[in-house]
């Protein structure tokens, strides 16, 4: 619980660490270890025009409050991060890839993650039509692990959500075939949630 | 009249033109297939919740087994992962040992598939031609890191062992030689009539299905993409070589062996600039602690691997364990698009068209 | 029929190459010194740190000290040391970080026995295991 409160913290850091450039040498303690050079870590990220744009464009044609947060990840190399809500994941994602400034074709990664207070979908999409990459992130409620399906619009999320489903137990709206891809439907558990039992602990 | 009727039959598991453990139930109707379900799982061992219990140094034997014929590429994509997160930059000489060690794990995996690929749809000698050369590379990467396939060779920083005596060497005589038996391979197989009507538009899609569907590596490049990792989002040192990214139009399985035999040429020419500026000496890991502690955070990187895209996603709490693990992997993704392409096929392709996706088993797995 | 001849033509020039293949197993197979196969253990040069232990990733390596006879020495000495081959992965972290090279890899690696519990290689036998040595065990 505790690991995952400074998760957050980092994550806020690393938002405010793009919005507001100086506030960052304040919180030495967690981003010392990243051996970044001093002066690049009071400078912007190069990307940052770019995540002004996605965001901007989805506050233009979505309205504002959609998303739950955005922020540049410093951590994996300077990558734009979208994080929506569930209500708004899918709207969020059909934008992604129909609008033009945006033009997200190529789904490239799905995944999920326990995070034990809430989980969470992680999906990293790239444009072949304006080079350039996103990762858009939805953190679900523990009690209600459902989520639209991506399927509708990337056939590629197809297995990668059911191996989630599998994994990890989030369910997937809307998917064409969702099922326990590589354990099999007579599995008990979900075995990357992080108070996963081992039915048999020899194994 | 004759009449047919619908049955449902099982390829595999067990069966040797899957590569693996890998069963395909087909339902067809005479000799066309109307409905492939693929069935996978039979390999899944767990990489990532075992991940989650073990350091990171201890992650990279685990990963040479999932993509085992080109076990570089994960070794280094884990290494990448960490690397980027915890702002550590290799040494020269490391990077060097690295890409000629991920050039040649992609030669040996493209001639694996070759062999094995013509093998599948009823040539035997190529398979065996194919396996001399890869041997050949099997041997060189087993002197630099003492395993044939599990090499174990990366860590975080560096690699583990530095080129042995005269290795540089080796694999500089072996370029010229690969090239010449890769002419001796067109002139084998390439202008075989009997393979090129076996091929020559099988199984092909178009370029937005192949995005549609996530296809990468050559699944992707037949359709015309021009997208190559190493070129587009350059990573390692490939940025210091010039290279081609092969490019095919058709979408159909003579693209994608195309694209394949040419990525070996291309390889080759990496492995011989690498080779001539292979730095003369130097530090082969860069100056990391004994227990690795990425910060807080999350990092997603990718490279191209001999089959597509692989990725590294690590999600750290800052222990030397990550908190969670996961491998983006082409070939699960590459296999989505099957069902798609066997649909409406007759059933002598299945063979053709699942051999030319170039699978592996345990890395659909996981 | 022209793809055919010419692919004949170069099955033709093969059959005048050098043999590649190897008469395994009347003939050891050559393996290069890096080669990776059963460990050799020094007893006496273990200082039971139990690094090895932390850094299996398969678990498979238990050990046991025992205090130094002579009182006026201080450290430990090892008692067992038991690898379980069923499991080992032979990746190389166990002799990568012992700080005394006393387990050390060899280059056998012919190690099929006709039941399970052959597998589990003890100190004697890991003592005895003293052929084909690796010669250089760090860079
Ligand atoms: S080689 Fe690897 S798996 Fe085997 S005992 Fe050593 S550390 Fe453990
Ligand atoms: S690492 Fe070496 S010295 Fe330490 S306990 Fe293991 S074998 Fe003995």
């Amino acid at each position: 619980m505790a690991e995952e409160k400074g998760l957050e913290q980092l994550k806020k850091e690393a938002a405010e660490k793009a919005k507001a450039a100086a506030a960052a040498r304040e919180k030495g303690a967690a981003s010392a270890k990243v051996k970044e050079e001093p002066a690049e870590k009071a400078k912007p990220s190069p990307n940052q025009h770019i995540l002004d744009k996605y965001v901007q464009e989805i506050e233009n044609h979505l309205g504002k409050e959609i998303l739950e947060d955005s922020y540049i990840n410093r951590l994996s190399k300077d990558i734009p991060t979208l994080v929506a809500k569930p209500d708004t994941y899918r709207k969020v994602a059909e934008l992604l890839k129909y609008n033009e400034q945006l033009a997200f074709d190529y789904l490239s990664e799905l995944h999920g993650g326990d995070f034990e207070t809430h989980m969470e979908v992680y999906v990293h999409l790239y444009s072949f039509t304006n080079q350039q990459a996103v990762a858009l992130k939805v953190k679900i409620e523990r009690s209600n692990l459902e989520i639209p399906s991506l399927v509708p619009l990337w056939e590629g999320a197809n297995w990668p959500e059911c191996e989630t489903y599998d994994l990890l137990g989030i369910r997937f709206t809307g998917h064409p075939d969702l099922k326990r891809i590589l354990l099999g439907e007579e599995w008990i558990g979900y075995p990357l949630r992080k108070d996963y039992e081992p039915y048999d602990v020899e194994v | 009249m004759i009449r047919t009727e619908e049955m449902l039959l099982n390829v595999g598991p067990q069966h040797p033109s899957t590569h693996g453990v890998f069963r395909l139930v087909i339902k067809i109707d005479g000799e066309i297939i109307k409905e492939a379900t693929p069935v996978i799982g039979y390999l899944h061992r767990g990489t990532e919740k075992l991940a989650e219990d073990l350091q990171y140094t201890q992650i990279i034997p685990y990963t040479d087994r999932m993509d085992y014929l080109a076990a570089m590429t994960n070794n280094y994509v884990l290494c990448h992962a960490v690397e980027t997160m915890a702002g550590i930059i290799a040494p020269d000489r490391a990077e060097y040992l690295r890409v000629i060690a991920m050039e040649l794990g992609r030669i040996a995996s493209h001639l694996v598939w070759w062999g094995t690929y013509l093998l599948d749809i009823g040539a035997t000698s190529p398979f065996l031609y194919a396996f001399r050369e890869r041997e050949m590379i099997i041997n060189m990467l087993n002197e630099l890191s003492g395993a044939r396939l599990t090499f174990n060779y990366m860590r975080v920083g560096g690699v583990k062992w530095d080129a042995p005596e005269g290795w540089i060497q080796k694999v500089h005589d072996f370029v010229p030689y690969m090239r010449e038996q890769l002419e001796g391979y067109h002139q084998l197989v390439t202008g075989n009539e009997i393979f090129m009507s076996r091929v020559k538009g099988i199984g092909s899609y178009t370029k937005e299905d192949a995005i549609n569907y996530s296809l990468s590596g050559a699944n992707l490049r037949c359709t015309g993409v021009k997208w190559d990792l190493r070129k587009n989002e350059p990573y390692s040192i490939y940025d210091r070589f010039d290279f081609d990214i092969p490019v095919r139009q058709d979408g159909d399985a003579w693209a994608r062996y195309h694209c394949r035999l040419e990525e070996i040429e291309e390889s080759l020419k990496i492995l011989e600039q690498a080779v001539e500026q292979f730095p003369q000496d130097g530090p082969i890991l860069a100056k990391v602690p004994k227990i690795i502690k990425p910060p807080k955070g999350e990092s997603f990187v990718r490279i191209e691997s001999p089959r597509g895209e692989i990725g590294c996603y690590i999600a750290s709490n800052g222990k030397k364990e990550p908190y969670r693990l996961k491998f983006r992997r082409p070939s699960f993704y590459n296999l989505q698009i099957l069902p798609k392409l066997l649909k409406g096929e007759n059933m002598a392709n299945l063979i053709t068209i699942l051999g030319a996706i170039d699978i592996v088993l345990g890395e659909v797995d996981g | 029929m022209l793809g055919l001849m010419k692919g004949l033509g170069y099955t033709m020039k093969n059959l005048t190459r050098k043999k590649v293949t190897y008469d395994y197993p009347n003939k050891p197979l050559p393996l290069p010194d890096r080669f990776r196969g059963i460990q050799k253990f020094y007893p006496e040069k273990c200082i039971v740190c139990n690094q090895c232990v932390n850094i299996c990733p398969t678990d498979c390596i238990q050990l046991t000290g025992k205090k130094h006879p002579d009182p006026t020495k201080r450290g430990k000495l090892i008692d067992t040391y038991d690898i379980n081959f069923e499991i080992c992965i032979l990746c190389d972290l166990c002799t990568e970080v012992c700080p005394t090279e006393s387990i050390v890899m060899t280059n056998n690696f012919e190690l099929a026995e006709y039941s399970r519990d052959e597998l589990f290689k003890n100190l004697e036998w890991l003592d005895e295991n003293d052929e084909n040595i690796r010669k250089v065990n760090k860079v």
